[in-house]
């Protein structure tokens, strides 16, 4: 999964948010071992001090523990992961309800379509 | 001795030329910072009086606390624009050159380098292109483990995937001690990559900001606030 | 650092005169075999080999000069040349920021040019000895040396290649003075040189003019006496001059020091 760091959000809020999102997603499953804050930097191309601010605050939020030995690794509590999940899940309905409310649309309309675009879906993939 | 670089008053007249007006400046270890403003704003010159290529007119730029001169230029590696390497060498001859002459000059990390691109350490510099230079020049001054690095204008005449390269170079080598100062009126490229950010305008400082403090308190990029604050 | 800056040096300048010398050498050796003057001496022989032997030897002759007056010319440009543009020009960026005294990049640089210099007028020499095929060398070289003596002292023979190591030393300096105060000018620079030196060399002029003035009024019979001046007076009197080279020599050294220094401002 590429980092995607757009310009006009500060750089250390969309880091915090893409590793959340890495874990959340299994791309860093629980409890494995983070790459280094160099290695990391290179890969997302941000600066080291950045990736390393957004890394502590994880590791505040309990999201990430430092192992002073053997590095940084994803924390082995998946229902704080689950947690984590769902919150940014519903900061995405969030999102997505306001900009629907903006288009006019009242909750049954919007509960319609998505029922109606999640049956095209499943039968796109059979 | 936090910082790598304080200047107070800082002046530097050319003629009738006023390139560098009054400035002040402190420039803390471990950062990447990023010197933005247009041709002629003084960036340039700024870098030279770091090196001792240029001296000051009045007011005074310490490295280390040091003024410059051979103490510091021990200790601050320099990426020029133009081309400085001779034309009758082989690639051996300047790496040997920089070996000789600084003592943290880390060969090994050289040649590895360069082999990465496919340059052997007997090709001539006479037969590389323009832009094969300039990556041997990064990759000399990058092998070293310096204490200030003064890149001006590193990414200024090279097309993208070469301008990716040269900033993945900068995060690869980057020691936590050392701080680098890029100068650069190409932004949106390398704004990932700062801690900090100065913009520069006829040799007057008119902003200090980390990257993110712009992005929070303003709501832009610092490429937008650049072509705001610059506006012709 | 000043023999790392040698070692350098060197390294960049040998690549232009090895290869001159030693062609130098060759030309010299293939001279010698086709003896020249040997063929030229016998006219008189109808002989068409002989006609064609003068005609090669000639040409080669000719080349061999263009090439010795070519090695001559070349030294004293490669000297000005590496100068201007391994300090001056790009390549200045990377010397410029070596952590090396400035006073260190001038005299590595005085010190090869010389050494070339030097070089150049021996090779030359040696090759004029094999061209001519001097028979004989090492007694004609001991009464070269008895010569010398008389007229100069028992010191003589060291006295005249110091001599000649002084001048090389002040006209090279006099050369990197008058390109740092071009240096000074924002345009046109390398104009601007040209006429510091011209200003430097009439400086030294009028001092020696102004030297040569007062021996003559401190020794006026010097010049009218009609006997061989004694090695004492001879040698009293190259020192004036050689007095006055080393002191401007030292000024013209300062002055390119501190104009590198503090007025530095490439491209």
């Amino acid at each position: 999964m590429p980092w995607d760091i757009k310009p006009d959000r500060p750089i250390y809020t969309q880091l915090i948010e893409q590793i959340q999102l890495k874990i959340c997603s299994g791309v860093y499953p629980p409890g494995s071992r983070l790459p280094s804050v160099r290695d990391l930097a290179q890969e997302a191309s941000v600066n080291p001090n950045t990736m390393q601010r957004a890394l502590a605050k994880l590791e505040e939020d309990g999201l990430l523990y430092t192992n002073r030995t053997s590095g940084r690794f994803v924390t082995e509590d998946t229902e704080m992961i689950k947690q984590v999940r769902k919150r940014l899940a519903e900061k995405h309905v969030q999102d997505f309800l306001k900009k629907m409310t903006e288009l006019g649309f009242d909750y049954n309309e919007i509960i319609s379509i998505i029922s109606a675009m999640i049956k095209t879906e499943e039968m796109k993939h059979e | 001795m936090n910082n790598i670089l304080e200047c107070r008053n800082l002046t530097k007249i050319f003629g009738t030329k006023k390139a560098l007006d009054n400035v002040t400046l402190s420039i803390p270890r471990g950062r990447i910072v990023g010197l933005l403003g247009p041709n002629g704003s003084g960036k340039t010159t700024f870098i030279k009086l770091c090196n001792q290529l240029l001296t000051p007119t009045s007011g005074e730029i310490l490295i280390e606390g040091k003024i410059p001169g051979v103490e510091t230029k021990k200790i601050v590696s320099y990426l020029p624009e133009k081309n400085y390497l001779s034309d009758w060498m082989k690639v051996s001859d300047i790496i040997g050159l920089f070996k000789d002459f600084y003592d943290d000059f880390n060969a090994e990390k050289a040649y590895d380098m360069l082999k990465s691109l496919g340059i052997k350490p007997n090709d001539r510099l006479k037969s590389m292109s323009k832009g094969t230079k300039e990556k041997v020049q990064l990759i000399l001054v990058m092998s070293r483990e310096a204490k200030l690095y003064l890149l001006d204008e590193p990414i200024g005449g090279v097309d993208p995937a070469a301008r990716d390269y040269i900033l993945d170079t900068i995060l690869r080598n980057y020691n936590e001690n050392a701080t680098i100062i890029l100068s650069t009126h190409l932004i949106s490229d390398i704004e990932k990559i700062l801690d900090d950010v100065i913009f520069i305008k006829g040799g007057q400082i008119v902003l200090t900001k980390t990257v993110d403090e712009i992005r929070e308190e303003i709501g832009k990029s610092v490429d937008s606030l650049f072509r705001e604050v610059f506006k012709c | 650092m000043l023999a790392k800056l040698l070692k350098y040096e060197v390294k960049a300048t040998a690549r232009f005169f090895l290869p001159l010398y030693v062609a130098l050498i060759a030309f010299s050796l293939i001279n010698r075999l086709l003896n020249p003057f040997e063929a030229v001496a016998s006219p008189g022989s109808p002989n068409i080999d002989l006609n064609l032997q003068v005609i090669i030897s000639i040409i080669s002759m000719m080349a061999y000069f263009a090439l010795m007056v070519g090695t001559l010319v070349m030294t004293v440009i490669v000297m000005i040349q590496r100068f201007y543009k391994n300090l001056l020009g790009d390549e200045g960026y990377l010397m410029f920021t070596l952590p090396v005294k400035t006073w260190q990049h001038i005299t590595s640089k005085l010190l090869v040019a010389m050494l070339w210099a030097v070089l150049s007028f021996l090779i030359t020499a040696v090759s004029i000895l094999i061209t001519a095929n001097v028979q004989h060398l090492g007694d004609k070289l001991r009464e070269l040396v008895d010569l010398v003596r008389t007229y100069l002292g028992p010191a003589g023979p060291f006295i005249i290649p110091a001599y000649i190591f002084l001048i090389i030393a002040f006209y090279t300096v006099m050369v990197y003075a008058a390109i740092a105060l071009g240096h000074l000018f924002d345009r046109h620079r390398l104009a601007a040189s040209f006429g510091m030196f011209c200003v430097l060399y009439f400086v030294y002029q009028i001092i020696s003019a102004a030297f040569i003035f007062l021996l003559s009024t401190t020794i006026p019979d010097f010049f009218t006496a009609s006997r061989m001046p004694t090695p004492h007076e001879l040698n009293t009197l190259l020192a004036g001059p050689a007095i006055i080279s080393i002191v401007l020599t030292a000024v013209n050294f300062t002055l390119t020091n501190i104009i590198l220094q503090t007025r530095l401002n490439l491209e």
